[in-house]
């Protein structure tokens, strides 16, 4: 056994977050690490990193007793931990960042030809053929992905941690990310992946262990595992249906767009949405939907020949308040930085698109935005203590719902959903498909944005599928396959 | 009765700069006799109001995550410009043009900052540059004198034997705390520092919204203007120089992050009023005005470490 951690336990103030964890890591074993948020996944691999020391419990390296008080004792006994935010340096160069911190030469005279070399090898090692005297900064998020595993190269590490390395990345670059994984593997590197994404732990992982609520559930060979025995020990109950769909959609159409361009986009794009029908988008990242999104929400510069929202011409769209005005919602991509203002409480953040509705310019009524966020919580199910919680202290998915919230506040026609499912657990996922279902079935227009191919099959109506800007295919119902999906996304087909 | 206690302690330690004012008061009421006095007290409050109402623009840029670096010069131009109305004999239409002054000052930041997609720093040490020296030409560099009484009422005179500057300073205060505890304004401008693109996303047209921001600033740079030519009966290009980092230090003391979306008023009321205090209680002790800044310095470093460990 490489890697073995026993009986790790951790708390903070008011919350148990690791009872009596156990994990064991064979050499050369991709083994996925499983669990809802707040199981207790990452407080692990920060116990393994040596960002928190454990309350009790031992880990043993090779057999040997070790303790990691510090991030960088860790790493040097080869441990390499990959975070979501790749930490990066943009401004260097990829060779800088794959040495920062251990350059050759001495202080005064840097080799950065063996730099330039050496990285040149690791990088040929992941096939990745790129210049490495080239700025980080110009790299899209799959390669510099790749940069850190350099990194991790370069340190010879022989465990690879990787926190939900593909919920920033395309399909494709998935693919490409596992056959690096597996080479990895072959050459006697341990992986441990953690992911929510449970079809990529069939494809990927040797083992998987699975936490909840900070309790150790089991591990257990992958062979062993059908779906949904797994999201059974993930989420401690019997899940019926991952991707509820109950929605009706109307004959009436309700947005309508003709040849609309977006800032940045080539082509430019026309579609319409019936009341009550969940209309997908999709497409690989640079397909251009996360652009169209935000230019049909007038954030970004876009011209079109003709809108009309329930039956009302639109003469343009030039900002957000135009889009909110006219009935358009958004529920942007990043919860982070688009969606809320993390540092402030949950009222705050409910208030600020609809505060007009409160009072006067003059005197906002912060008593009744209160009451208000009171029923919110209510209402989306959000998991907090109270309204004055800060947003920063509540889960990926009680975040999520406070941007729902948010933006449905004030009864849009049409709601343009960005992601919605990104980075949150099954739970909080299921309750966002009930919600979309919801939602259609009072009559509003559902513009579901997604690169979850699952996700546009089993939930949407009709689909469009983009690539490079343009739309290249609209599939109804019963052509929603993710094989039509892919082959449409790639540009294989022609335009239709 | 409990409860109000544990409340007052956790409002003094979120406000290390009140804290250090009850610590330097009580001190200088030991080590000297002449500190406690109502006069004294009077005084500095005197003394503090140009600081702290010029803080008080600064703290809403500051809290929209921007910077004011003119607020100094804006005030030399606004007092400048009017005191040529004012030495004319024309009180109220003086005040107005150095208000206007002040307004024009900071749409100019507020519309290099939005529109021309600019940083704060530079376009406000850009207009910190430009307002002196058209202040040093607009006067010619001498000093214009002479105001009429009504005028300079509002330095000198007092209500109810209290100092208009210190009216004014209040007044300034209810203002600024109310527009950002009340007013969609406030709540813009917290947003606006706390994720701008967040705020744009949600409908706000964050553009107009900042320029506001900078001419609240530059309107309350002039009003300092007017209650230091008033008190002076004289307005002179040199008004104001360095008036922009005490601005930003009482801000900073009052506990507002130069990162945006937090701070309040009260916090820098109190930063500017342990500023004066420990001016004024220096001066008493006869501590050497060559020294003086450096404690200045020392007390901005310690007030934000002990934020910090919060």
């Amino acid at each position: 056994m490489l890697l073995e951690m026993k009986t790790i336990t951790k708390s903070f103030p008011g919350v148990l977050a690791l009872d009596r964890v156990s994990f064991a890591l064979e050499k050369g074993e991709v083994h996925a690490l499983l669990g809802e948020n707040g199981a207790g996944k990452s407080t692990l691999i920060k116990v393994l990193g040596g960002v928190y020391q454990p309350d009790s419990g031992e880990i043993l390296l090779n057999g040997e007793r070790v303790s990691f008080p510090t991030p960088h004792t860790s790493q040097q006994k080869g441990i390499a931990i990959i975070h979501q935010e790749l930490m990066l340096a943009d401004n260097l160069t990829i060779a800088e960042n794959i040495f920062l911190g251990k350059e050759p030469g001495n202080a005064f005279d840097t080799k950065y030809k063996v730099m330039l070399k050496q990285s040149k090898k690791y990088l040929e090692m992941l096939d990745f053929d790129v210049d490495p005297g080239q700025k980080v900064g110009d790299l899209n998020v799959s390669e510099k992905q790749l940069v850190v595993i350099c990194k991790a190269l370069a340190y010879s590490s022989k465990i690879i941690v990787m926190d939900e390395p593909t919920a920033t990345i395309t399909q494709h670059e998935v693919g490409k990310l596992f056959e690096i994984i597996r080479n990895l593997s072959g050459k006697g590197i341990s992986v441990i992946f953690i992911t929510h994404r449970l079809s990529e732990v069939y494809q990927i992982a040797d083992t998987v262990t699975v936490l909840r609520d900070g309790h150790y559930i089991g591990t257990e060979p992958v062979g062993n595992m059908n779906e949904n025995k797994l999201v059974k020990m993930m989420v401690g109950r019997e899940i019926e249906n991952m991707y509820p769909k109950y929605n009706e959609p109307q004959e009436k159409v309700i947005f309508q767009v003709k040849n609309i361009n977006v800032d940045g986009l080539k082509g430019s794009v026309s579609f319409d949405v019936r009341r009550g029908e969940i209309y997908g988008i999709t497409g690989l990242v640079g397909s251009g939907k996360s652009e169209l999104a935000l230019g049909l929400f007038g954030a970004r510069a876009n011209s079109f020949e003709e809108m009309e929202i329930n039956g009302h011409k639109i003469q343009s769209i030039t900002s957000p308040s135009d889009a909110l005005k006219n009935g358009i919602s958004i529920v942007p991509e990043d919860r982070k930085s688009q969606g809320l203002i993390l540092p402030f409480d949950i009222t705050t953040n409910l208030a600020l698109p609809n505060v007009k509705n409160f009072g006067s310019f003059f005197n906002v009524l912060w008593k009744r935005i209160k009451k208000r966020a009171v029923d919110e919580i209510k209402r989306f199910n959000i998991k907090t203590p109270s309204e004055n919680q800060l947003v920063k202290n509540l889960s990926g998915g009680n975040q999520q719902k406070v941007v729902l919230a948010k933006f449905l506040m004030q009864k849009p026609e049409i709601v343009i959903f960005v992601e919605p499912t990104r980075g949150i657990d099954v739970g909080a996922k299921i309750e966002v498909y009930n919600l979309i279902n919801d939602l259609a079935n009072q009559g509003i227009g559902v513009i579901l944005i997604s690169s979850e191919i699952p996700e546009i099959v089993s939930l949407c109506d009709r689909a469009m599928v983009m690539h490079r800007g343009e739309k290249v295919f609209v599939l109804d119902r019963t052509e929603l396959t993710p094989e039509n999906i892919l082959k449409a996304g790639t540009g294989l087909v022609e335009n239709e | 009765m409990n409860k109000i206690m544990r409340g007052f302690l956790v409002f003094l330690r979120r406000n290390p700069a009140l804290v250090g004012i009850i610590g330097v008061t009580i001190a200088l009421s030991i080590i000297t006799d002449s500190f406690l006095s109502v006069y004294n007290i009077i005084n500095v409050f005197r003394q503090t109001s140009i600081m702290a109402i010029m803080g008080f623009g600064m703290t809403m840029v500051i809290i929209s995550g921007g910077i004011d670096l003119s607020v100094g010069s804006v005030l030399a131009l606004s007092a400048g410009v009017s005191a040529s109305v004012l030495s004319g004999g024309y009180a109220f239409l003086g005040i107005l043009v150095a208000l206007v002054v002040g307004a024009a000052a900071g749409a100019f930041n507020g519309f290099m900052i939005t529109k021309g997609k600019l940083q704060p720093f530079i376009v406000t040490l850009a207009t910190m540059a430009i307002a002196r020296s058209l202040t040093l030409g607009y006067m010619q560099g001498m000093p214009i004198s002479r105001f009429p009484d009504s005028f300079t009422f509002i330095g000198r005179g007092t209500v109810a034997g209290i100092p208009m500057p210190i009216i004014i300073l209040l007044s300034i205060f209810i203002l600024s705390f109310y527009i950002l505890k009340k007013t969609r304004l406030g709540l813009y401008i917290y947003s606006i520092g706390g994720n701008e693109e967040a705020t744009k996303l949600s409908g706000i047209n964050v553009d107009k919204y900042k320029i506001y921001v900078y001419v609240i600033s530059g309107v309350f740079a002039a009003v300092s203007g007017m209650i230091l030519a008033g008190r002076l009966n004289s307005a002179q290009p040199t008004f104001g120089t360095g008036y922009e980092l005490d601005a930003i230090a009482t801000v900073v003391l009052g506990g507002a992050s130069l990162k945006g979306g937090k701070g309040t008023v009260y916090g820098t009321l109190f930063g500017a009023l342990l500023l004066g205090i420990i001016k004024n209680g220096m001066n008493l002790m006869g501590v050497s005005p060559f020294y003086q800044d450096a404690v200045k310095g020392a007390i901005i470093l310690i007030a934000v470490l002990m934020e910090r460990k919060e």
